[in-house]
């Protein structure tokens, strides 16, 4: 088959997965599947909520990631935010961002 | 006298390029200046001062400050004794800190947003001019927004460890800057917690709006168009352009207004905003909003939470 390499996206802690092109973010990829297992926000680098580590496999930058959300040592133990990192290689990755349910999420829910 | 409307919001952006050719097609503003340090001003045509949006570039995005003009110097005065008397400390910046604008009153509201206030900035006129003006310029680009509206700042809430800066912040805007209660949420078995306000000093139903969430931050700030006709044409000029959309078009059961959010490049929360709500004034008796009934608030028509509304923010 021609066209771009696909690679397969695995989140080992829920089974979860997903494939994904060679240099396509994986946060979009993910959405455009309809699939879950990243939390998704802003899908523009900013809010912070699609932090992962990347255990095995690897990334490239598809652009500029907020240092409010990814420290410089969290970036050199490969921790970065997945609407901004393309894979270049079948991944497995560790979710970070917490969708963390705020008080204000929770209410009127059952 | 006292605070007139909001005036500018200064925010954070990774990428300045990106970020203006989003706010300049997108939105429809217009870049009147660049500093020595490369923050990018702009303007919207319907905005008679000379700037409303300030972009820095660095390494993260969110809010740096938002400042609110006043009516006269001597408010600012005024102002300051008054702040510093509720235990808030201010700092008076001269004249010429920022371009085109006169001095600035800063400070730290209690949920640790940095406001400014000033009552002196260039004034340009809008598009039209002030003379038999036409009902709009022909050189509109994208959305064509009119004005900077409001904004939505995220206030820290964990009422188990009995932190509410949506409360404090509610309190010292409307004690100390006389801004007037339109909408609040009231949450908790007791439905006695403020989770969320909505305040104003102009006629319309907000000018700034507290929600509570777990960290302080920048939700979203708002641009106005006329109508939901403008509304859905915004939302195809973002298609367009291939910007990430929060919320499909719909309409705020809080505040009555039409409404799309979408993302800047940098990820912080834009939003186009139709519809002058209702006539806001100070006696006019305050809404409440259950917590039952939350939702059916801020999203009328689905009546559930959408998108990434209380996650995602910068
Ligand atoms: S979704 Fe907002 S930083 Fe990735
Ligand atoms: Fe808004």
């Amino acid at each position: 088959m021609f066209g771009i390499p696909t690679h397969s996206i695995a989140i080992p802690a829920t089974g979860e997965h997903f494939s994904c092109k060679d240099h396509e973010a994986l946060l979009a990829a993910m959405v455009k599947l309809g699939r879950r297992g990243i939390p998704v926000g802003c899908l523009n680098g900013g809010c912070g909520v699609c932090k992962v580590r990347v255990l095995k496999g690897s990334v490239v930058a598809t652009g500029p990631i907020s240092r409010a959300h990814v420290s410089q040592e969290e970036a050199d133990a490969n921790i970065t935010l997945a609407c901004r990192t393309a894979p270049t290689s079948d991944l497995e990755l560790e979710i970070l961002g917490k969708m963390k349910k705020s008080f204000l999420a929770q209410c009127s829910k059952p | 006298m006292g605070v007139m409307r909001i005036g500018h919001i200064n925010v954070k952006v990774m990428d300045m390029a990106a970020a203006l050719q989003h706010y300049e097609k997108v939105l429809g503003m217009k870049t009147v200046h660049t500093d020595a340090d490369g923050n990018a001003y702009l303007k919207c045509w319907d905005e008679w001062d000379k700037y409303s949006l300030i972009l820095t570039e660095t390494d993260q995005a969110g809010l740096n400050h938002v400042a609110y003009k006043v009516e006269k110097e001597t408010d600012l005065d005024e102002l300051q004794q008054r702040i510093e008397a509720s235990g808030t400390a201010t700092e008076m910046l001269p004249e010429g800190t920022m371009p085109f604008t006169g001095r600035l009153l800063k400070f730290n509201l209690p949920s640790g947003h940095e406001m400014r206030l000033y009552a002196t900035k260039e004034c340009v006129g809008t598009d039209v001019g002030s003379t038999n003006p036409d009902p709009w310029p022909d050189d509109i680009k994208g959305a064509g927004v009119h004005w900077l509206d409001h904004c939505l700042l995220m206030c820290e809430l964990n009422p188990a460890a009995g932190i509410n800066k949506v409360a404090e912040s509610t309190d010292f805007m409307m004690n100390v800057l006389d801004f007037n209660m339109a909408e609040r949420v009231m949450v908790g078995p007791n439905g006695d917690i403020p989770a969320a306000t909505w305040l104003f000093r102009t006629s319309t139903p907000h000018d700034i709006a507290f929600v509570g969430g777990e960290r302080m931050g920048l939700h979203h700030f708002a641009f106005f168009l006329n109508d939901w006709s403008a509304i859905l044409k915004s939302a195809d000029v973002m298609a367009k352009n291939k910007v990430k959309i929060d919320v499909a078009p719909t309409r705020h059961g809080i505040t009555r207004g039409e409404t799309i959010y979408f993302f800047d490049p940098s990820g912080n929360r834009n939003e186009t905003f139709a519809g002058l709500g209702y006539m806001a004034q100070p006696d006019r008796p305050v809404i409440t909003w259950t917590e039952d009934q939350l939702w059916r608030g801020i999203f009328f028509h689905s009546g559930e939470e959408s998108g990434s509304f209380t996650t995602a923010y910068t």
